[in-house]
């Protein structure tokens, strides 16, 4: 696994953190079910477990760069 | 079907052309929005690709970012519902003016480790947010609101407490739009 795709997969946690649960919510339609979003957590804690290295000392620069 | 991005002061400079973006006119705030995609389903590229869009639009303007899968049915639907909001919005605008967000994540290597790295942190950061309950093996996980101008600073810091603090395993990632920062 190439250094840019494990921090990504490391940042995709804190990805989901903000998108799905963050920000401002508005009336509008939100068109995500919650089951959506279990399953997304669900694959996501998978994920990390996998790559353990990836966090170990890594300060990966995020988002638009990777 | 319209889909929102996030809200900014207008008038501001013009919309980056990374993505068909539309800016709609609420007073003097702003709408950032685009064309809805026609699948609503979660995926990581989905995600991804919202998160530039918002980050392009953050290089140049402060925004308070938009949570994922809002849409609207047309302009004057999204156009209302900031409108009517546009108090609340506007000091939420104050808030995070000229400061963006860093996650952390703490993560202990060996047993019984109890160090208060959040402490170190939080003093750089103009506000800063713990989750009650990280998940298991996580210490902390804390979001802070930094000046753009800073987060250098914090970067270095990070590098510094994870030196000293072998035993820890500490990830920094961002600069974020200010997601955790948007609703008190």
């Amino acid at each position: 696994m190439s250094t840019a795709i494990a921090e990504r997969e490391v940042a995709l946690v804190d990805l989901v953190d903000r998108l799905l649960a963050g920000g401002v919510v508005l009336a509008g339609e939100i068109t995500l079910s919650v089951a959506d979003v279990d399953l997304v957590y669900v694959s996501l804690r998978a994920l990390i477990s996998s790559v353990p290295t990836a966090e170990q000392g890594a300060l990966p620069r995020m988002g638009s760069a990777l | 079907m319209i889909e929102l991005y996030a809200i900014a002061q207008r008038p501001g400079p013009p919309l980056p052309d990374i993505a068909p973006l539309r800016e709609l006119a609420c007073g003097e705030l702003g709408a950032i929005c685009g064309t809805a995609a026609e699948e609503s389903e979660i995926t990581e590229d989905a995600l991804w690709r919202h998160e530039r869009i918002v980050e392009a639009v953050m290089e140049t303007r402060d925004l308070l970012p938009v949570r994922y899968g809002t849409r609207f049915a047309g302009d004057e639907q999204a156009v209302d519902v900031v409108a009517a909001r546009s108090g609340t919005l506007k000091a939420a605008l104050e808030r995070v003016r000229g400061a963006v967000e860093l996650s952390f994540r703490v993560r202990a290597r060996e047993p019984d480790v109890s160090i208060d790295v959040h402490a170190s942190l939080q003093p750089l950061a103009r506000e800063s947010m713990t989750r009650p309950a990280p998940d298991e093996g996580e210490l902390l996980r804390a979001a802070y609101l930094v000046e753009r101008d800073r987060v250098p600073e914090v970067r270095d810091e990070v590098a510094r407490l994870q030196h000293e603090h072998p035993e820890l395993s500490l990830l920094l990632t961002g600069p974020w739009p200010p997601y955790s920062f948007v609703e008190r």
